[in-house]
């Protein structure tokens, strides 16, 4: 080792199966996440179509108990409802987007890509350990996708709980498709922690020289906060679910009340992880939107160190919330006084983001390139999201809208657009990093037009249904919601539609878009240190660490 | 700056009992070399007790229950896996380089985690110091020389730092008064 090796180490070009299904290398496994996040996505996405179908009209159309129709349907003969299948759609979608689709992309996807790259550090801590989570991630999908196809509860196929496995709905479902769904989260969960141990390692321990926490680009503080949140609330999950799986197979009363269990203890658990859960989801998206704004306002962000902070305590706020999404369980006035006022002071961060985003922008030398309008984008929905849930943290408030198409519009704004504006901004800010070819710019913007426009005509309406009074999770209603589910629908085609050309437009670039020679094609203000390296960068990145002249572009910071 | 410096004709630090020579005395010159790391000891503990006392939160929820056993092992787990992390991290990077320069030896010690220490020993006089700017390991390669031994001083630092630490040996190797012993 201490002896000296002149020759050097140029290995020879490795094969598609070492590169890929060996792979430790973060920059590879980054982008495994995202093609494997984004095939996933679209499983998930054609259910939503499915179902939009099937809400287009009043009764049942197309999930008939004589067999599922798919065109034939829109003929429009009666036929009888299968509610199971309607709440498999439901359970499925929720189950794969929370937990296989954004986390992976934004966190696993991009955090492992970009994260490293932006503090200098030459790969993650533990390689080996990468490949390991991106494959219990796929093993998680696999038993995700087999529970949908075994058999279930109602002699069917699949488990039509809901994705929060609410017991003692979960425990009482018949079949063994709730099992495989319990182990699917775990394995998911287990490939989260891992990726998350890893993230923070990377983070604390292998940052560049001179590069502290201060100093440290929005983009990796937001991953490391993600990071963090996985690893405080995914054992609670864990620890719930294993728990159901127990009071399934094994006879154990955690949460059945004959044996001395208490199933709201379920729902507390489960909340205690899913609040926090929606902060993973939406934080990467506000590193990505920090430094897409940034770059194209062509100024550095406004305020930094309150960024920073603001990340911080919404991350610490997400752990003390988590009993507003149970205000109708019967908790007492003090509870649901303390959980609406810590609701409401979310806010506080929150609006220090998104204002300091537009004091960015404020006199910025503005481009509207298509990362920006997604930029923008987002920051509309996530501000049409946020208001709301101002609406919904009220316990009195939240009594009439609880499980109404209210809330459903809520936290798709939120977590659905509010995610996935900031994704689509991600892959156009960087496909050109990542690929070394170009997106055509015309296409981009076709696709964030038809996909704001198809976005908002989807959701916008179930405010209205919500305050109508439709109840979520049914497959019917009586005509008097007709109309806004019709229009709901005809936007839910129009974004997918959208999202089928984006699909095109990504494999367009990596055939055939123009190559990019310029590092940081953005011009100077993305300047990150993932724009000192050639497009796409080479296999090791930053083996010689960077040296603050690199990155300190803003010494005042 | 991972490099460091100990000169000891600037008074008597510390160690100068443990480095004297049998047969060559106080020595010169003690170089530390260390791969740069982020994360400092006070990092870790402020780390590890954020990170459990955000945990205790749900357990005080569970506690008096029987759901307290179900909940405790992923937590016990989760802190376990992530401590293990840091100091494994710690571990890997725990690269230590020790050059000690006295009047007419000079010896070279290369600690790597997990392996037994690497000593290499020459009379400066006649060993080579050469920098190899391009085509080897890392560039501004730097090796000592010496009895039919090539070995590598600072493999993991900075191309620039390695380069004033090829002009700081250059100088110090040069015996201090006189021709070599």
């Amino acid at each position: 080792m201490a002896d000296a090796a002149t020759t050097g180490h140029d290995h020879e070009q490795r094969s598609f199966f070492t590169r890929w299904f060996m792979s430790t290398n973060h920059k590879d496994i980054g982008i495994l996440y995202l093609f494997t996040a984004g095939a996933v996505g679209l499983i998930s996405v054609a259910f939503t179509v499915y179902m939009r179908m099937e809400l287009m009209q009043p009764g049942v159309q197309f999930m008939c108990a004589e067999g599922a129709r798919f065109l034939g349907g829109f003929s429009g003969e009666e036929c009888t409802p299968n509610g199971h299948l309607w709440n498999v759609m439901i359970t499925y979608h929720g189950i794969l987007m929370m937990f296989f689709v954004v986390i992976p992309a934004l966190f696993g996807g991009f955090g492992n890509y970009f994260m490293p790259l932006m503090i200098g550090a030459p790969d993650m801590a533990f390689p080996r350990l990468n490949n390991l989570s991106y494959w219990m991630y796929v093993a998680g999908v696999s038993l995700g996708v087999a529970s949908m196809l075994a058999p279930g509860g109602n002699g069917q196929l699949g488990s039509g709980v809901g994705w929060v496995l609410y017991a003692p709905l979960s425990t009482l479902e018949a079949g063994v498709s709730m099992d495989f769904a319990i182990f699917a989260v775990h394995v998911s969960g287990a490939s989260s922690i891992l990726g998350a141990i890893n993230i923070i390692t990377t983070f604390l321990n292998m940052r560049a020289p001179g590069m502290t926490l201060h100093k440290t680009p929005l983009f990796p503080w937001s991953i490391f906060i993600t990071a963090w949140l996985i690893l405080l609330s995914l054992p609670v999950l864990a620890g719930a679910i294993t728990m159901l799986l127990t009071d399934r197979n094994f006879g154990t009363g955690f949460f059945n009340p004959e044996l001395g269990g208490d199933p709201l203890l379920y729902q507390h658990l489960l909340w205690f992880f899913g609040h926090p859960e929606v902060y993973m989801i939406i934080l990467p998206g506000f590193g990505i939107i920090s430094h897409v704004i940034a770059t194209f306002s062509r100024k550095p962000i406004f305020g930094y160190l309150p960024m920073v902070y603001a990340m911080v305590a919404i991350g610490a706020l997400g752990f003390v919330v988590w009993a507003h999404h149970m205000y109708t369980s019967g908790l007492t006035l003090n509870q649901q006084a303390y959980f609406m006022i810590a609701t409401m002071v979310i806010a506080v961060p929150t609006g220090i983001k998104v204002f300091s985003w537009i004091a960015t922008m404020w006199q910025g030398s503005i481009t509207f390139e298509t990362p920006m309008l997604f930029a923008i984008g987002f920051l509309f929905v996530f501000t049409v999201g946020g208001v709301t849930g101002i609406v919904l943290s009220q316990a009195g408030i939240d009594r009439v809208y609880h499980d109404t198409y209210y809330v459903v519009a809520h936290f798709h704004y939120v977590m659905s657009l509010g995610a996935v504006f900031a994704l689509f901004a991600g892959i156009y800010y960087w496909i050109g990093k990542m690929s070394g070819r170009q997106y055509p710019e015309f296409w981009g913007k076709v696709h964030f037009w038809t996909f704001f426009i198809g976005a908002n005509v989807t959701f916008f309406p179930q405010h209205f249904l919500g305050r109508q009074g439709m109840p979520r999770r049914y497959i019917d209603y009586p005509d008097a919601f007709a109309l806004w589910n019709y229009v709901s629908s005809i936007g839910a085609f129009i974004s997918f539609a959208s999202f089928l050309l984006f699909i095109g437009i990504v494999f367009y670039t990596i055939r055939a878009g123009k190559k990019i020679e310029n590092n940081a094609y953005w011009g100077e203000h993305a300047e990150t240190l993932e724009w000192t390296l050639p497009n796409p960068p080479p296999e090791h990145t930053f083996e010689e660490l960077p040296t603050p002249d690199m990155w300190d572009k803003q010494p005042g910071h | 700056m991972p490099v460091g410096i100990t000169r000891f004709d600037e008074g008597a630090p510390e160690e100068f009992g443990a480095l004297s020579h049998g047969t060559h005395g106080v020595p010169r010159l003690h170089l530390v070399i260390r791969p740069h790391q982020s994360l400092t000891p006070p990092g870790f503990v402020w780390f590890i007790g954020l990170t459990a006392g955000l945990m205790a939160l749900p357990l005080l929820m569970a506690l008096g229950r029987p759901a307290l056993w179900g909940l405790l092992p992923f937590f016990l787990g989760a802190i376990a896996a992530i401590w293990w992390g840091l100091q494994r991290s710690w571990r890997d990077r725990d690269l230590r380089e020790d050059l000690v320069i006295w009047e007419g030896w000079m010896r070279l010690t290369h600690k790597a985690p997990r392996k037994a220490p690497q000593i290499w020993e020459a009379n400066p006089y006649w060993v080579r110091l050469r920098r190899i700017p391009k085509g080897a390991k890392v560039p501004d390669y730097l090796t000592l020389k010496a009895e039919g031994r090539e070995v590598e001083i600072g493999a993991f630092l900075s191309p620039a730092e390695r380069r004033s630490l090829h002009a700081l040996l250059e100088r110090e190797m040069l015996p201090a008064t006189g021709p070599a012993p």
